[in-house]
């Protein structure tokens, strides 16, 4: 009986410090800086785009500008909602070597081309019919936008509605490779 | 004339044969032909099960009928086509959206406790109950062992007492 208790005991001591050990090796282990994409960081994807106003870009072609990429539906609300944030910032940086390009998805082509007619976007936007360029850069809904510095690599990636705000700081940021470095210390 | 008449008969055999193994060919590949497209939907139906489709709940890219679980399905098919295999397939969509597209977490890193947990969590319980089953029926036994075995007489004379007194009117 003095044996069996003993067991008991002992089995109940493992059992505790072996779920404790799974605890903190949960919280504790390896744990890693949490990325909004695993692509940040990486070379952007290389893509050929059909622009609305006609003709293909190529994304490389854009090397030596940093490029906001956003990825926007015309049924969906936020997009309309950081449409003017998008515009005003875009003439705000039209000087700097700095390029807007809008991906309309998962969206009917004469519905695009209506909200583009209605929501300004006076640079460049293009259509990815099959979602092959959204799969590309692992989007999974819209508005998605990714910052790309001059060298080509992605610098940040945003999910949800953009302001004017949001656009200067990640925009700052794909522009100055110092400011870049304070990422992965935040 | 003869000989002319032997010549056309071989001529019409021979056209036969042409005609019946283009026949078997055309056959022969068709067939292969949909048994490589049934592999393919096969093959994409198995991957798409692997993997979540990062707009709906709980559903894999398979059984999801979202616009980007199409696209996601397509891009697979796809690259099945050009000859990418399924470890590479999933390996690209890892690299896009992260392990949370998963189905299963991979047996690494923090992921093995959601691994061991199940099997910690069913070994620790069944060892509790053996261990319960197995004290309260030691327990009972011991009990049983230790129980004092008192002569019937002792444990109430009253009450023999009482029914010997009734036997005895009762003859009488």
């Amino acid at each position: 009986m003095k044996i069996l208790s003993a067991v008991t005991k002992l089995s109940v001591f493992v059992g505790i410090v072996l779920l404790l050990f799974l605890f903190a090796y949960a919280i504790f282990g390896d744990k890693v800086f949490e990325k909004p994409s695993p692509l940040v960081g990486t070379q952007a994807p290389d893509f050929r785009l059909n622009l609305f106003t006609g003709g293909q870009l190529k994304l490389s072609e854009l090397k030596g500008k940093a490029v906001l990429l956003n990825f926007w539906a015309s049924w969906c609300g936020p997009c309309r909602s950081e449409a003017p944030a998008l515009e005003a910032s875009w003439r705000k940086y039209r000087d700097k070597p700095v390029v807007f390009l809008g991906i309309n998805v998962w969206d009917d082509k004469s519905n695009a081309l209506r909200y583009i007619d209605s929501f300004g976007g006076g640079y460049l936007n293009g259509l990815d019919p099959k979602g092959e360029i959204a799969v590309e850069y692992g989007v999974a809904g819209v508005p998605e936008t990714y910052f790309i510095d001059p060298s080509g690599k992605i610098v940040d990636k945003y999910t949800g509605q953009l302001t004017k705000e949001t656009i200067d700081y990640f925009l700052e940021r794909a522009l100055s490779p110092s400011k870049q470095n304070e990422l992965t210390k935040r | 004339m003869m000989g002319k008449l032997k010549m056309i008969k071989e001529l019409q055999t021979f056209r036969s044969l042409f005609y019946l193994s283009a026949l078997a060919i055309t056959i022969s590949m068709s067939l292969s032909l949909s048994s490589i497209a049934d592999s393919i939907d096969e093959q994409v139906r198995e991957i798409s099960y692997l993997l979540m489709c990062p707009v709906c709940q709980g559903q894999t890219v398979e059984e999801s009928n979202s616009q980007l679980a199409n696209d996601m399905r397509a891009i697979i098919r796809k690259k099945l086509e050009v000859g990418e295999s399924k470890e590479e397939i999933i390996a690209y969509f890892v690299d896009r959206y992260g392990e949370t597209i998963l189905g299963a977490p991979p047996a690494k890193g923090t992921n093995w406790v959601l691994w061991l947990l199940p099997a910690f969590a069913l070994l620790a319980g069944g060892l509790g109950i053996g261990l319960f089953i197995y004290k309260s029926k030691s327990e009972k036994s011991d009990k049983f062992e230790k129980e004092p075995k008192e002569p019937l007489t002792h444990v109430n004379t009253e009450y023999i007492d009482k029914i010997n007194k009734e036997l005895k009117d009762f003859e009488s």
